[in-house]
């Protein structure tokens, strides 16, 4: 970005701004009624992901292959981002050690799950902490909807929480009359368009500037046009700021809990979890069972590897250690298992358990970048994503782990060493065999195995095959061969090797 | 919340702990933790500063809160509502005493935050923050700019040091039991519009950090 930090940021004044109060530090009111949600249902509507289901990774992925210059600025964008995760971590003599560290650390925390869910119970409740649990998802929803219910209260401000999306808070809340405010600057823009976040870390990192100020303008009233940043990210600090102002709860989500201190810890970049916190009468923090780790020093690991693993940053700007309400106020936590706890029982799987939402992976990632956080029509997608999804909904989730080229880039990348690509191979034969791949690819996979175990059938498809290929090209080179879309047919041996070896080996 | 929803939450809590213990792998240790190499020998000040310089925020060794005062002076004249946690700027700002306890919107308008921190972390930038020093906990996120102050002989080589002086400070006296606490690295920012990096997200558009060094003279500053 270019212009001096030390100056208040110069923003010109909107036709529609109210004129009450003189702006300070150069900073224009917007009209309060463009930002009323009660006036603009629409704003909170469902995400459109909702009707996507029906489609496959593949069939979305598709959609957006369609505009080749987006897909390639995508890809740079990620990829960019993958170099400055490289840089960061090159810094690190220790870096391997750390991940290694990391990934010891959280076997730890898996073999002792229990153990550390009830000693950090027992701390977090001696800290004056309300706690919670969760067996699903609807009961999250139920348990945050009692607390606001309870204090009356109509409106909150959320931070970034990928528990919420996985659980849909937002649109249960929607529907009883709570309206809920996403803070985090990409996650608001994607609450404006009416879309999930496409990605854990770069929640709007699939839409450019001049649409993001396009849906500024229609909703926080910026003029029609401008798509700078710096001016599109003021405009939204002045919109946010109200909000915390003047919302009672605010929800967070949590990065580490310590068992052993009964505190919780919440990283980011813009202050809004903190700003939310400290202004609201209630705090509630929802987290996942697997969160916890045991003693406050191993923040020391997860926070050095964190965010140079996620956007190569050397630390995010807060980290914030909960361990105590403030004076006068109510803090709750919520433990949420929603499927966690049976997943912990799949041993070729239950790694998973240990990622830290970094998004390292999905940044990495050749088909991720190349198709869109959309087309994983899940709250977690990329490659992290295409593993934890199947075990809360395998046939909804079933086209996932095929969404991989099994390069093994993800489990390098990963700071606490899931074995990522193993678990989309691993995945891959447990859909099959229970019956959840696509009916194409069962239907490919069983005739392969028939002709496989026949010599005699393989030589006579080998050699009608080689026949086709040479004088009927178009038999295979046509949009029914699912092979042929994205690849070329190679040009077929003359023989094949059986034949070359019974003509060569006297 | 009523007795139903209580029995309710009770139901899960167990079921939950029974599903995960039933599940769990069978026990495996805790690793040692690694001290990290140090990041540079001898003084850890051209290190942090350098951390903190590449994330958008300010940094200056000086000899006194005399120097601090003068210096937070010309760099920011037109601030109209200063708030400090630190007793010897008192007559430059409002004193901690009259903010505390207030109810924390009224810190809304605050334009310049000027608090004490405990130390540095030369890898990264970070100063810890504990409760007691920001006089108010939404006061460091609230201010449009912040100022911290720690001793120049604080800075730690990095967060696993970071840690183990946590431990320290929290044995050393109880108030540095924190109800809340943070590491505060850089002004507040975000990228979330096409990668570009903007300062001033919802907290603070500039941080500053006094490296205070009392041995100096006054002439040492820079």
């Amino acid at each position: 970005m270019s212009g001096s930090n030390q100056k208040p940021l110069e923003v010109p004044e909107q036709s529609e701004g109210n004129e009450q109060g003189s702006p300070q530090w150069g900073e224009p009111k917007l009209s309060s009624d463009r930002t009323d949600f009660n006036a603009l249902p629409e704003f909170a509507k469902l995400p459109k992901a909702n009707s996507r289901h029906k489609q496959d990774h593949a069939a979305l992925a598709a959609e957006f292959n369609k505009d080749e210059p987006r897909v390639d600025w995508h890809d740079e964008t990620l990829w960019w981002v993958r170099q400055k995760r490289d840089k960061a971590a090159a810094r690190v003599p220790e870096w391997e050690l750390l991940r290694d560290t990391a990934s010891r650390i959280k076997d730890n925390v898996l073999s002792n799950l229990s153990g550390y869910l009830r000693q950090f119970e027992e701390e977090a409740t001696r800290n004056g902490i309300t706690v919670h649990w969760a067996a699903d998802a609807n009961e999250h929803n139920e348990i945050v909807l009692s607390i606001l219910s309870r204090h009356k209260i109509d409106k909150m401000v959320k931070s970034k929480s990928m528990l919420t999306e996985e659980c849909h808070l937002n649109e249960f809340l929607h529907e009883k009359g709570i309206d809920v405010v996403d803070t985090d600057l990409g996650e608001r823009v994607v609450q404006l368009a009416g879309e999930p976040p496409s990605h854990i870390v770069l929640p709007c990192i699939h839409l450019k500037k001049q649409e993001i100020g396009e849906i500024f303008h229609e909703h926080l009233g910026t003029p029609k046009g401008n798509a700078d940043p710096q001016f599109l990210t003021h405009a939204a600090r002045l919109h946010l700021r109200e909000k915390f102002l003047t919302r009672r709860v605010a929800l967070t989500g949590v990065n580490f809990a310590v068992a052993e201190t009964g505190e919780f810890v919440v990283c980011t970049n813009e202050g809004n979890a903190d700003m939310g916190a400290h202004l609201a009468d209630v705090h509630i923090a929802s987290m996942g069972i697997e969160k916890l780790i045991p003693q406050r020093r191993h923040l020391g690991v997860f926070l050095r590897l964190l965010t140079r693993s996620a956007t190569g940053q050397p630390i995010t700007t807060y980290s914030s250690h909960f361990r105590r309400p403030r004076q006068g106020q109510e803090m709750h936590i919520v433990l949420v298992d929603n499927g966690r706890s049976v997943h912990l029982g799949r041993k070729d799987f239950r790694n998973s358990l240990k990622c830290i939402r970094c998004a390292a992976c999905f940044n990495t990632c050749p088909v991720y970048r190349r198709s869109g956080g959309h087309s994983y029509h899940t709250a977690v997608a990329g490659p992290i994503g295409s593993i934890l999804s199947p075990n809360l909904d395998m046939k909804k989730y079933a086209d996932l782990p095929f969404a991989s080229t099994l390069c093994g880039s993800c489990s390098n990348v990963c700071p606490v060493k899931i074995d990522i690509h193993e678990q989309l191979y691993k995945w891959r034969q447990v859909i099959v065999q229970e019956g959840y791949a696509a009916a194409g690819k069962t239907a490919v996979m069983k005739t392969m195995n028939w002709v496989l175990s026949h010599p005699g059938v393989y030589h006579t498809a080998g050699k009608t095959g080689r026949w086709f290929m040479l004088n009927a090209p178009f038999t295979v080179k046509n949009g029914f061969n699912t092979w042929y879309r994205q690849r070329d047919m190679p040009t077929p041996p003359k023989q094949s090797f059986g034949d070359w070896y019974k003509k060569n080996k006297k | 919340m009523n007795e139903s929803s209580n029995t309710a939450t009770r139901n899960s809590r167990d079921k939950i702990l029974n599903t995960v213990h039933g599940n769990q792998p069978a026990p495996r240790e805790l690793p040692p933790l690694p001290e990290g190499t140090p990041v540079a020998p001898g003084d850890l000040a051209p290190t942090f500063i350098t951390a903190l310089e590449a994330i958008g925020a300010t940094a200056y060794i000086v000899s006194g809160f005399d120097r601090i005062a003068t210096m937070l002076h010309e760099q920011f004249p037109g601030a109209r509502r200063i708030v400090t946690g630190c007793p010897q700027l008192n007559a430059f700002a409002e004193a901690a005493a009259a903010a505390k306890g207030l109810d924390p919107h009224l810190l809304e308008n605050v334009e310049l935050a000027i608090l004490p921190a405990h130390f540095g972390v030369a890898e990264n930038g970070a100063c810890w923050i504990t409760e007691t020093q920001m006089v108010e906990r939404a006061l460091p996120f609230i201010a449009q700019r912040l100022v911290l102050v720690i001793p120049h002989s604080s800075i730690v080589p990095n967060m696993h040091a970071a840690y183990d002086r946590i431990a320290a400070l929290e044995a050393e006296a109880p108030a540095n039991t924190y109800g809340f606490s943070t590491f505060i690295a850089g002004p507040s920012k975000t990228a979330d519009i096409e990668q570009s990096l903007v300062l001033g997200a919802h907290g603070p558009i500039s941080l500053t950090v006094f490296l205070l060094d009392e041995e100096l003279s006054d002439a040492g500053y820079f």
